[in-house]
C-alpha cells in the first residue's frame, strides 16, 4: 500500500469507528454515582407520607422514594402494562387456582429504614388495613382505596416470605392495582399515623428532613436491597406554591425536575425557547376532564338532557381552547397509545361530541327539545366547579358551549374544602371535574367512579346493567375478551352520559439534560421511585 | 414612666384578648374545616370517618369550650397542635419568625434610608421639578401592588439573566452572601413601598418646621442653610416621622404576605396564607396573635421613642 | 367654618364677595394643585371606563378563543390576549368596573360605618368612648390584608363578601380620623353655644358637627380607596378575592400570567399597570384634596 492509501484507509477506519460510536445508544452511557437533585413540589405534602390516606399527587410523588411495592411498573419504561410489571418486595409471584389466589414470594434481604427486617407480616398488615378486614391490626383514618380490595377474601402469610391473597372470585386486575404508586407497603411495627409526619419505608431513599412548607430531604439508603442502587446521594423536593416562581426556578436551573402534571404545552414551548437544552417528554397523565351530572335531581335525571350536554361539548375545540392542544380525546379509559384499554378510533369518533360541531349541537338541541327545552323555554342551571384555575378554565369553556344549545349555566365556584362534601351529598346540578386514576386498570376506574354507592361516584349514577358489565369484565381472564367487554362498558357509560368524559390531559414533563434515567410514564402517580435516576456531572 | 408602660401593656393585653375572640369566631365562620380539607385530599367524604376525625381533633366540642381550652393552653405556654401537621404549633412556627422579622426590619431600613433623604431633598427643593419628580416616584411605590413588583422582578431576572434568587432559604451561617442576595430583593420591593409614606411625612413635617419663626431667626442670624436644616429643622421634624415609621411597620407586615409568597421565603406571613386555606386553626390563631403582638409592641416602642425624643412630651402622672 | 350672612352690605364689594361658582372652584383647584388635577383626571377616566365598559370593550371579556391564545398586542387584540384567547384590553376595561365597585363599596361602607362610630364615640365621650376605642383597637391591631384574608376565607368567595371583608379593616381607621376631627370641633364655641341654648345632643351631632367632618371624611375616603383597590388585588392574587367570571385585575395576575409571562409579558404588565394607575390617581387626588380641604391634616 502506498503511504497515501494507508492514510486514507486509516482515516476511513477512524471515520467508521466514530460513526459506530455516535450511533451507539445513549443508554450505553454508564450511570455515575453521587450527586443531588432538586425536584419541583407544587404544594406541601397533604398528609405527609401517609399514601394510603390520600389520593393526591402532592403526597404520592414525593413519597415514592421512601417506599417499595410488592410489584411496580418498570420505572425505565413509559408504558404501564401487565408485561412491564417488575418485582420489588416480591421476587416472584404467581396466579393460582384460575386467578383466584395470588401468591407472592418475597425477598429475604430487605430491611426497613430503622433496621427491622421486612417480612410477610408487613404485607398482610398493610393490605388488611387498607381493605378494612375485620381482623386488621390497625385502622386508617381516611381510606380512599378500600374499594380496590373488596374482592379480597383473606390475606394469608404462611411463612415470613410468602403472602397469599385469597380472592372471592377471579380478578386479574388486582396485580396491576398493586403496582400503583398508591399501593406501597407500610411497616407493621410502626403506627400508621406516624406516616403523616415521617416515613419508615424500605425504599431507595431514607427521609432525612421534612421542613414543613419548605422542602423534603432524602438521603441515599445504603442498605437498599437492590445492590448498586440508588445512584444519587440526596434528593430535595422544593415546595414552591407560586406558579410563576416555580417555572422561573426550573428555568433558572434551581430545580432539575418539573412536577408531574404541571407543565402545559405552552409553558413547555416557552421553557424550551429559553433553555434549548431542556429535555421535554410529552406523556399522558391519567387525569381526565369530565362533567359530573346529578342524576338524582332534575333536570339531569333525564338521560336525554344529559346526553344533550355531552353532544353540546365539542371535544376537539375544548382541547384546543383550554389546553392549547395539550390533551387527547378519549372515553372513560385512557386512550391508546397512552392506555391499553382505549377505544378504537372509529368507536371514539362515534361518541357524542366528536362529529362535526354543527351537527353535534343540532343533535343536542333536538334532544333538549324532546325534553321540553327550547329557546323560548331555556334551561337555567348552576355549574359548580372548584375554585382553582384549571377547573375554572374548563368550566368557562363548557358554559360557552352549553349556551349555544340553549342551556344557560352560571358559574359557581366552590372552595376545595366543600367540593367533595357538595358532590357526595348531591348538592349540585352540573359540575366541571378532573379525575386522576392511580392506575390504568378498569377495576380501579369503574369501581371508584361508576359503581353504585361508591363515594366517588359523584353523579350518584347507578345502573344494574353497568354493574353487571363491571363485574363481568373484572373476572374475564382472556385479555382480548376483556378488552371487548371494557370497550362495550366505555360505550355504555358514554351513552348514559352520567359523567361525560371530555379529554385526557398531557404533561410535558421537563428535566434538565444532566438528569438521566428518569422516565415519565403515561400516569403521573407511578414513576417517582428515583432508584435508577442518576446525574451526569457537567 | 413605669406606670405608663404597665398601663399600655395592660391595655394591649385586653386588646389581644378581644382580638383572640374575633379571630377565633371568624375562623369558625368559615365554611369547611380541616376535616373537610383532609377528606378532599382523599378525594371522597364518609360521614362516620369524618365524625371520628372531628372527635380526635376535638372539633366536636362546643365552640366556647374550644375557645376556653385554647386560652388556657396559651396561658400555660402551650400553643396547641397543628391540625394539618399533627405537631406542636410552636415547633412549626418558631423557625418562621426570624425570617419574617429579618425581612421586616430590612424592609424598614430600606424604607427609612430611601424615604428620609428623599423627603428632605423634596422639602428643600419644594415645588421645583425635582420635588414633583420625587413625589411622583414615591407615590408610584405606594400605588404598585407589592406582589406585582415582586413578580416583575423575578420574571425580569429569569428572562434577562437566566437567574433568580435562591428559592430555598439560605441561612446567613450557611452562606452569608447568598443569604444577603436572597433577602435584598424582597426587602427592596417592600421597602420601596413603605418609603413613600415616610418620604411624604418627612417632607411635610420638614416644610412645617421650616416655616417656623426660630428657623427664620436662625437664618437671619446668618447660620448657613444646611446647618439650619440639619440641626434645627430635622431634629424637630423627626417626631412625626417616628410615628409614621411605627404605623408603617404594621402596614408592612401586610405587604410581607404576598412578598414572601412570590419570593418563596419561609416566613410567618406565607405560612399564614397556607394555614388559612387549610383551616389549620391552631396555626392561624397563633400566627395572627403573633402579628398582633408585634404590632402592639412596635406601637408601644414608637410611643416610647416619641417620648424620649421630644422633651415636651412626658408620660405617666 | 359655618357660613353666616354678612352683616353689612357694601355696594360693589357685595358682588366680589358672592360665593364662587363650581367651575371657578374647579379651575382654581387645577391651577393650584396640578398633581391633584391629574389624579382627578385619572379617576374620571377609570370611572368612565367602568361605567361604559360594555361600550368600550372590543371583545366579550369572558369569551375564549383557542386560535388567539397568547396573541401579541396588535390590531385585533389591542393589549394582547391570554392563554385562553381572552382579550386583555376588554378584561381590563371590565376589571375597572369590578375594582371600582369593590373599592368604592368597601371604602364607603367602612368609612361610613366607621365615621358614624367615630362621630358618636367622640361626641358622647366618657366610658362609651373608651370601650369603643378598645374595640376599634382590636380591629386595627391587624394589618389590613391579614384581617381581610381571614374575613374573606370566613365568608367565602363572592363580590358582596369581598366588599365586607375589605370594609371591616377600614372601619377602625375611619373611626379614628372622624373621632379626632369631632374632638377638635366639639370644643368650639358655637357648639357650646348650641348646647347652652338647649339643643338636643343628636341634633347638635348631626347638624353642626357632621358637616364639618366632611372634609376629613373625603380625604379619608380617597386615601382608603387606594388601599382598598390594592387589598382587593392582593386577595384576588391569593385566590380569595372576586371569583370568576368577573374579570379582576388582581386575579388576572395570578396563576397563568406569571407562567406565560416570558412568552407574553403583556399578561403581567397591563393588569399591574391598571391597578397602579388607579391607586396612583386616587392617591394624587386624595393628597390634593387633603391639602385643600384641611391644611391641619397635612402633617398627620
Amino acid at each position: 500500500m502506498t503511504r497515501s492509501t494507508r492514510i486514507v484507509a486509516l482515516a476511513m477506519s477512524l471515520g467508521l469507528a466514530a460513526a459506530f460510536a455516535g450511533a451507539a445508544p445513549a443508554s450505553a452511557q454508564a450511570p455515575k454515582y453521587g450527586g443531588h437533585l432538586n425536584l419541583m413540589q407544587r404544594e406541601d405534602l397533604s398528609q405527609g407520607f401517609a399514601v394510603h390516606e390520600t389520593s393526591t399527587i402532592a403526597t404520592s410523588f414525593p413519597s415514592m422514594p421512601c417506599f417499595n411495592n410488592l410489584v411496580v411498573f418498570d420505572q425505565s419504561k413509559r408504558a404501564e402494562t401487565v408485561d412491564n410489571l417488575v418485582g420489588e418486595l416480591a421476587e416472584k409471584w404467581s396466579w393460582q387456582d384460575n386467578y383466584r389466589n395470588l401468591v407472592f414470594f418475597l425477598r429475604k434481604d430487605v430491611k426497613w429504614h430503622d433496621g427491622q427486617p421486612f417480612t410477610s407480616k408487613d404485607v398482610k398488615f398493610t393490605f388488611d388495613m387498607v381493605r378494612e378486614a375485620p381482623e386488621a391490626a390497625a385502622k386508617l383514618r381516611i381510606n380512599p382505596r378500600k374499594d380496590w380490595y373488596t374482592n379480597v377474601e383473606k390475606i394469608e402469610a404462611p411463612d415470613p416470605y410468602t403472602v397469599v391473597f385469597h380472592l372471592k372470585r377471579p380478578q386479574p386486575g388486582l396485580l396491576v392495582m398493586l403496582a400503583s404508586g398508591y399501593s406501597p407497603v407500610y411497616a407493621a411495627h410502626v403506627n400508621p399515623a406516624s406516616y403523616r409526619t415521617g416515613c419508615i419505608g424500605t425504599g431507595p431513599f431514607k427521609l432525612k428532613e421534612w421542613r414543613k412548607g419548605e422542602f423534603v430531604d432524602y438521603v441515599k439508603n445504603t442498605d437498599y436491597f437492590m445492590k448498586g442502587r440508588p445512584y444519587l446521594d440526596t434528593l430535595r423536593y422544593v415546595v414552591i406554591k407560586e406558579r410563576g416562581t416555580r417555572t422561573a426556578a426550573l428555568q433558572a436551573g434551581q430545580l432539575d425536575v418539573s412536577f408531574p402534571g404541571e407543565t402545559t404545552k405552552t409553558a413547555a414551548e416557552q421553557l424550551k425557547k429559553a433553555v434549548p437544552g431542556l429535555v421535554i417528554t410529552p406523556v399522558a397523565q391519567a387525569v381526565s376532564d369530565n362533567i359530573i351530572l346529578n342524576t338524582k335531581k332534575p333536570p339531569f335525571d333525564n338521560p336525554k338532557v344529559r346526553l344533550a350536554v355531552s353532544y353540546a361539548i365539542d371535544r376537539r375545540a375544548l382541547i384546543s381552547a383550554v389546553h392549547q392542544g395539550g390533551a387527547v380525546p378519549g372515553a372513560s379509559q385512557q386512550p391508546k397509545p397512552y392506555g391499553v384499554w382505549g377505544l378504537l378510533e372509529k368507536d371514539l369518533l362515534a361518541l357524542p361530541g366528536y362529529g362535526k360541531p354543527a351537527d353535534m349541537k343540532a343533535h343536542a338541541k333536538k334532544l333538549l327539545a324532546e325534553a321540553g327545552i327550547t329557546p323560548q323555554n331555556p334551561l337555567r342551571v348552576e355549574m359548580s366547579t372548584r375554585a382553582i384555575a384549571m377547573y375554572v378554565d374548563l368550566a368557562s369553556f363548557v358554559i360557552n358551549e352549553l349556551k349555544q344549545v340553549g342551556i344557560e349555566a352560571t358559574l359557581k365556584q366552590v372552595e376545595t374544602a366543600q367540593w367533595h362534601p357538595m358532590a357526595t351529598r348531591g348538592e349540585y346540578q352540573i359540575g366541571a371535574n378532573l379525575t386522576g386514576l392511580g392506575v390504568d386498570e378498569p377495576d380501579a376506574n369503574y369501581y371508584e367512579n361508576y359503581a353504585c354507592g361508591s363515594p366517588r361516584n359523584y353523579s350518584q349514577y347507578c345502573s344494574e346493567e353497568v354493574m353487571k358489565m363491571i363485574e363481568q369484565q373484572s373476572q374475564e381472564l382472556n385479555p382480548q375478551k376483556r378488552l371487548a367487554l371494557v370497550s362495550a362498558l366505555q360505550k355504555k357509560v358514554e351513552a348514559d352520559a352520567a359523567r361525560p368524559l371530555l379529554d385526557w390531559r398531557l404533561d410535558y414533563f421537563t428535566v434538565w439534560p444532566h438528569v438521566k434515567g428518569l422516565v415519565p410514564h403515561d400516569n403521573i402517580y407511578n414513576f417517582g421511585r428515583m432508584a435508577d435516576v442518576w446525574r451526569d456531572k457537567q | 414612666m413605669k406606670t405608663y408602660i404597665a398601663q399600655r401593656l395592660g391595655i394591649g393585653l385586653l386588646t389581644l384578648l378581644g382580638m383572640s375572640i374575633v379571630i377565633f369566631g371568624m375562623l369558625r365562620l368559615a365554611p369547611g374545616d380541616i376535616v373537610d380539607i383532609l377528606f378532599s385530599t382523599g378525594g371522597y367524604v364518609n360521614p362516620s370517618e369524618r365524625a371520628a376525625i372531628e372527635k380526635e381533633l376535638g372539633l366536636d366540642r362546643p365552640v366556647w369550650v374550644q375557645y376556653v381550652e385554647w386560652i388556657r393552653q396559651i396561658v400555660t405556654g402551650d400553643l396547641g397542635k397543628s391540625y394539618r401537621y399533627d405537631l406542636p404549633a410552636w415547633e412549626i412556627i418558631r423557625p418562621l419568625i426570624p425570617v419574617t422579622l429579618e425581612l421586616a426590619v430590612l424592609s424598614l431600613i430600606v424604607a427609612v434610608a430611601l424615604g428620609v433623604p428623599l423627603g428632605v431633598i423634596s422639602a428643600v427643593r419644594q415645588d421645583t421639578g425635582l420635588d414633583y419628580a420625587l413625589r411622583v416616584f414615591s407615590l408610584a411605590g405606594l400605588s404598585m401592588p407589592s406582589f406585582w413588583l415582586g413578580m416583575v422582578i423575578i420574571l425580569s431576572l429569569v428572562a434577562w439573566l437566566g437567574w433568580i434568587p435562591p428559592v430555598t432559604y439560605v441561612s446567613p451561617r450557611e452562606n452569608f452572601w447568598l443569604h444577603a442576595v436572597q433577602f435584598t430583593l424582597p426587602a427592596l420591593a417592600v421597602g420601596y413601598r413603605s418609603s413613600a409614606l415616610i418620604m411624604r411625612i418627612t417632607r411635610s413635617s420638614l416644610l412645617e418646621v421650616m416655616r417656623e419663626d426660630y428657623i427664620r431667626t436662625a437664618r437671619a442670624k446668618g447660620q448657613s442653610g444646611r446647618v439650619v436644616i440639619w440641626r434645627h429643622a430635622l431634629q424637630n421634624a423627626i417626631l412625626p416621622v417616628v410615628t409614621v415609621i411605627g404605623i408603617e411597620f404594621a402596614f408592612l407586615i401586610g405587604g410581607l404576605v404576598v412578598t414572601e409568597t412570590v419570593f418563596n421565603l419561609p416566613g410567618v406571613a406565607r405560612f399564614l396564607v397556607e394555614a388559612i386555606l387549610w383551616r389549620d386553626y391552631p396555626i392561624v390563631q397563633n400566627l395572627v396573635m403573633f402579628i398582633a403582638i408585634v404590632v402592639i409592641l412596635s406601637n408601644l416602642f414608637v410611643d416610647m421613642l416619641y417620648g424620649f425624643l421630644d422633651p415636651r412630651v412626658r408620660y405617666g402622672h | 367654618m359655618a357660613t353666616r350672612p354678612l352683616g353689612v352690605e357694601v355696594p360693589g364689594v357685595a358682588l366680589a364677595l358672592r360665593r364662587p361658582g363650581a367651575w371657578t372652584v374647579l379651575a382654581r383647584f387645577c391651577r393650584k394643585k396640578p398633581l391633584g388635577a391629574i389624579g382627578g383626571f385619572l379617576m374620571l377616566v377609570i370611572l368612565f371606563t367602568a361605567v361604559f365598559a360594555n361600550q368600550l370593550q372590543t371583545h366579550d371579556p369572558i369569551a375564549t378563543d383557542a386560535g388567539q391564545s397568547l396573541a401579541r398586542p396588535g390590531a385585533d387584540h389591542w393589549l394582547g390576549s391570554d392563554h385562553l384567547g381572552r382579550d386583555i384590553y376588554s378584561r381590563i376595561v371590565h376589571g375597572a368596573r369590578v375594582s371600582l365597585i369593590v373599592g368604592l363599596a368597601s371604602t364607603l361602607l367602612g368609612s361610613v360605618l366607621g365615621g358614624v362610630i367615630g362621630l358618636l364615640s367622640g361626641y358622647v365621650g366618657g366610658k362609651t368612648d373608651l370601650i369603643t376605642q378598645r374595640v376599634m383597637d382590636i380591629l386595627q391591631g391587624l394589618p389590613l390584608l391579614v384581617l381581610a384574608l381571614v374575613m374573606s376565607a370566613a365568608l367565602g368567595p363572592s363580590i358582596p363578601n369581598v366588599v365586607i371583608a375589605i370594609s371591616i379593616p377600614i372601619i377602625p381607621r375611619a373611626a379614628r380620623v372622624i373621632r379626632a376631627s369631632v374632638l377638635s370641633i366639639r370644643e368650639m364655641q358655637y357648639v357650646e353655644a348650641a348646647r347652652a341654648v338647649g339643643l338636643r345632643h343628636l341634633r347638635i351631632a348631626f347638624r353642626h358637627i357632621l358637616p364639618n367632618t366632611v372634609g376629613p371624611f373625603i380625604v379619608l375616603c380617597t386615601a382608603q380607596l387606594g388601599s382598598a383597590i390594592l387589598v382587593e388585588a392582593a386577595l384576588s392574587f391569593l385566590g380569595l378575592g372576586v371569583p370568576e367570571p368577573y374579570p379582576s385585575w388582581g386575579r388576572m395576575l395570578s396563576v397563568s400570567a406569571a407562567e406565560y409571562a416570558q412568552k407574553a409579558p403583556w399578561l403581567v404588565l397591563f393588569p399591574g399597570l391598571a391597578i397602579s394607575l388607579a391607586v396612583f390617581g386616587s392617591n394624587l387626588l386624595g393628597d390634593a384634596l387633603r391639602d385643600t380641604l384641611d391644611p391641619r391634616l397635612r402633617g398627620a
